[in-house]
């Protein structure tokens, strides 16, 4: 039968179980999908329980009552506030350096990776990509503990957690940024006769450089937040003073702190538009 | 001996596609050459292999007894510097000033670390200058290319060949992206300026008319193979003809 | 001296590009030499010990090579450590699915040319977003453990949290650039809220979300490896433990678990990005 006859067969009226029995949709394909939706949903649903239910402590979690009076603890103590304004202030510094360190290693990471450019075929293509995929699989917290002991404590190591952290990013997006360029000012400098470097100079650098700094300020954006816990492992800045905050049962400075991580997060976002507005 | 030499060149593009199918040509002296030919007969291909932009699969090109076919990569840098080559999509750095675009015509010869703090030599910029004015944008010179006109984008593309004081100009259908009249202005600077400073151009069009309006000799091309070589005033009609191939022909 | 076309001539243009230039390169000078005394005056604020720059890389080898390994990868394919590994995948999981729930309605919210209302809804959607996104996931986590006790639950919400500041995020801004012509024509017949949200805003957006989504799935899965550090559940617990007690080899174990895990998880979401197109 045709579709058309089918339809007519069907009539107008010819609702079945599962939907209409319309030739558009075969019953097949809706069975199929209200299937996985349902297997999908129930696995949720087995995890959920799972996880809220089993692997809670219940007892000491006590009910939503004494969670929301848990929660209530941390309502900040504003008198606590001056005290931490160093450490905050620390923080972003953490963050504005280890942004600027990662850039300046970003930029022949890049070149690297990107397959248009790259100086020595498949082997420096791979190194460059290999690095960026271990940047981004590794967590700050990770680097920093290496760092921290080679370095010592303090906010250096902290700096180049997160200048290595930023590298994959970076470096990611502005290698596709250069497989992406007008090849024809690169042919044209080339056709000049110009070294390697200048033609990267020349041609290359200018047309990716609106994306690289926007990516600049977005990671500078993010590595705020980041600097932010990396004192807990020794990485310099607030962390170490909200984890022992944490763990004295300070609640409320500890909340405190939270509100100047905030307060220094949106800041951060602020300075991020301004820049961002000015340079573009 | 002949400026450019080209011998035997042909050029098989990985996909199968042949371009060239065994090119012979010279140039002597400082005259306007048009290589006229229809989209596909290989004409930008043939320009490209000269100054090795494509890689040419055969054949031989030698640049005032360089053999620039067999340069080595370094070489082959130091080659270019002598060949300015214009393009039919200008090519310029968008986000550089004119005067910087024409300055990148001296890249060649610029020290690594001036390049990298584009401080380019006095006498450099000196001569920009003076080819920016030539080409009548020199009061464009602090504006971003890409804030130009297709014309004036052209014109900067000239200043900035020019800049290299090359033997030899290779220009692709530099027209082709302007309409008719900026294009006829185009054509008329590049063929005084050239010919101001003494250097032969050797220029693919497909247009009939820009080809006998501003060359002494028109080479004409086909299926990339040359199908005439003469005098422009010597070219007639059957000649012409042979450009096209037998579909277009019907 | 040749007069140009438009009546400069060179040595005005020269004279008018020297002083541009010059003056250019005073500013950049002057603002790169603010910037070297800046970090000058950094390092020695925060007494950053640079002098331990230089055997930095070797110290870092030393330990790599002669404490980290060989890593003990027996000891993370074992028991708890294992099952920790499920638990990080499982959190992950969970906490991409809820936040993703929650994270439609917030990022309806959160869009000012579709929110319900500008004066309630609005407010509250990008207040949701902002805040979420204002506080580090280990942050939160920290909070939650707190008030939730040690285990995944408070990892699962940091990432339904995470997820809503990340995917919430893109999928309101995703929200905002749609063609208002269909949720113009659904409202003029007379369509509730939810109706016109359903058939003129979802369609336009389903296919970025799509993206949006297994893109979040990336960013999630890496933080969850790392909750446990703080008691959250998931692999993380057993990092803290093996470096407090100098368990470096055990330690390098789990880190290139975690390694090997994120890159599986980047290849499935490829993998799950191509087949959507």
């Amino acid at each position: 039968m045709s579709g058309i006859e089918a339809a007519d067969a069907s009539g107008i009226n010819g609702a079945g179980l599962i939907g209409d029995a319309n030739p558009l949709r075969p019953r097949n394909t809706i069975l199929k999908r209200y299937c996985l939706i349902a297997g999908f949903a129930s696995v949720v649903l087995v995890l959920t329980a799972h996880v809220f239910v089993f692997q809670t402590d219940w007892a000491r979690t006590g009910g939503l009552g004494q969670m929301l009076k848990t929660a209530a603890w941390f309502l900040p103590n504003l008198g606590y506030f001056p005290s931490i304004l160093l450490a905050l202030f620390e923080t972003f510094l953490i963050a504005l350096f280890g942004t600027l360190i990662g850039m300046v290693i970003a930029i022949p990471v890049a070149v690297l990776a990107a397959r248009n450019v790259t100086p020595a075929g498949l082997a420096s293509y791979w190194a460059g990509r290999v690095t960026i995929v271990l940047s981004r699989s590794v967590h700050e917290l990770i680097f920093a503990l290496i760092f921290v002991s080679a370095l010592g404590l303090g906010p250096l190591p902290g700096m180049l957690a997160l200048a290595v952290r930023s590298v994959g990013f970076l470096a990611k997006t502005t290698a596709e940024a250069i497989e992406n360029i007008d090849i024809g000012p690169v042919e044209a400098i080339e056709a000049t006769g110009a070294r390697r470097i200048a033609v990267l100079l020349f041609a290359v650098m200018p047309q990716v450089f609106p994306i690289f700094v926007g990516n600049v300020i977005f990671q500078f954006d993010i590595n705020i937040r980041r600097a932010a816990i990396l004192g807990m492992v020794g990485g310099g800045g607030i962390g170490l003073i909200f984890a022992e905050q944490i763990m004295s049962l300070a609640y409320d400075r500890a909340g405190t702190v939270v509100l100047g991580v905030v307060a220094m997060v949106l800041l951060g976002e602020y300075i991020s538009i301004r820049i961002r507005s000015w340079l573009l | 001996m002949a400026l450019l030499e080209v011998v035997g060149l042909k050029k098989t593009y990985p996909t199968g596609e042949t371009a060239l199918r065994g090119i012979d040509l010279t140039v002597n002296g400082a005259e306007v050459i048009a290589v006229l030919g229809l989209s596909g007969s290989g004409k930008s291909t043939l320009l490209r292999c000269i100054n090795r932009l494509v890689e040419p699969s055969e054949g031989l090109v030698v640049l005032d007894g360089v053999r620039v076919s067999e340069l080595d990569r370094r070489g082959l840098q130091r080659a270019r510097r002598h060949m300015g080559m214009i393009f039919q999509e200008y090519n310029l750095v968008d986000r550089l000033t004119v005067l910087e675009n024409v300055l990148s015509g001296c890249l060649g010869v610029a020290s690594t670390w001036r390049a990298v703090t584009r401080a380019f030599r006095k006498d450099d910029i000196e001569r920009a200058m003076e080819l920016c004015s030539r080409v009548g944008i020199l009061d464009q010179i602090r504006k971003r290319a890409d804030q130009l006109s297709g014309g004036q984008r052209q014109r900067v593309g000239i200043a900035r060949a020019l800049m290299q004081q090359p033997k030899i100009l290779l220009v692709d259908e530099p027209t082709s992206s302007l309409d008719p009249k900026i294009g006829a202005e185009v054509m008329e600077l590049m063929c005084a300026v050239a010919d101001e400073h003494n250097v032969p151009i050797l220029v693919s069009v497909h247009d009939l008319d820009v080809a006998t309006g501003y060359s002494k000799r028109i080479v004409g091309l086909r299926e990339g193979r040359i199908v005439f070589d003469a005098e422009t005033r010597e070219v007639d009609r059957s000649m012409l003809q042979s450009i096209y191939t037998d579909q277009d022909a019907a | 001296m040749a007069v140009g076309e438009h009546g400069i001539t060179v040595d005005d243009a020269r004279r008018d590009y020297r002083r541009f230039v010059n003056l250019g390169r005073l500013i950049k000078f002057i603002a790169l030499l603010l910037f070297c005394i800046f970090a000058v005056w950094t390092a020695w604020y925060m007494n950053m010990p640079l002098e331990r720059l230089s055997g930095m890389f070797g110290r870092i080898g030393t330990m790599v090579f002669n404490r980290m390994m060989p890593p003990d990868l027996d000891y993370a394919m074992t028991g708890n450590v294992f099952y920790s590994i499920l638990e990080t995948i499982e959190m992950s999981f969970l906490g991409t699915v809820y936040g993703v729930l929650l994270a439609v309605p917030v990022a309806w919210f959160g869009a000012w040319n579709v929110t319900p209302s500008r004066t309630i809804c609005y407010p509250l959607g990008r207040a949701a977003l902002v805040l979420s996104r204002a506080i580090p996931p280990i942050i939160w986590a920290m909070i939650l453990v707190v008030i939730l006790g040690f285990g995944p639950m408070a990892g699962t919400i940091t990432l339904v949290l995470l997820t809503l500041s990340f995917a919430g995020k893109l999928m309101s801004e995703q929200v905002e650039a749609i063609d208002m012509g269909p949720v113009e024509a659904i409202r003029a017949t007379g369509a509730g809220e939810i109706k016109t949200f359903v058939y003129a805003v979802l369609p336009q957006v389903k296919a970025a979300w799509i993206g949006i989504i297994i893109y979040n799935w990336d960013s999630s899965f890496r933080a969850s490896t790392i909750l446990g550090f703080v008691g959250a559940g998931g692999l993380g617990l057993y990092l803290r433990s093996t470096t407090q007690l100098l368990d470096y080899e055990r330690a390098m174990g789990i880190i290139l678990v975690v390694i090997a895990l994120v890159i599986a998880s980047e290849i499935l979401s490829h993998f799950a990005r191509r087949r959507i197109r």
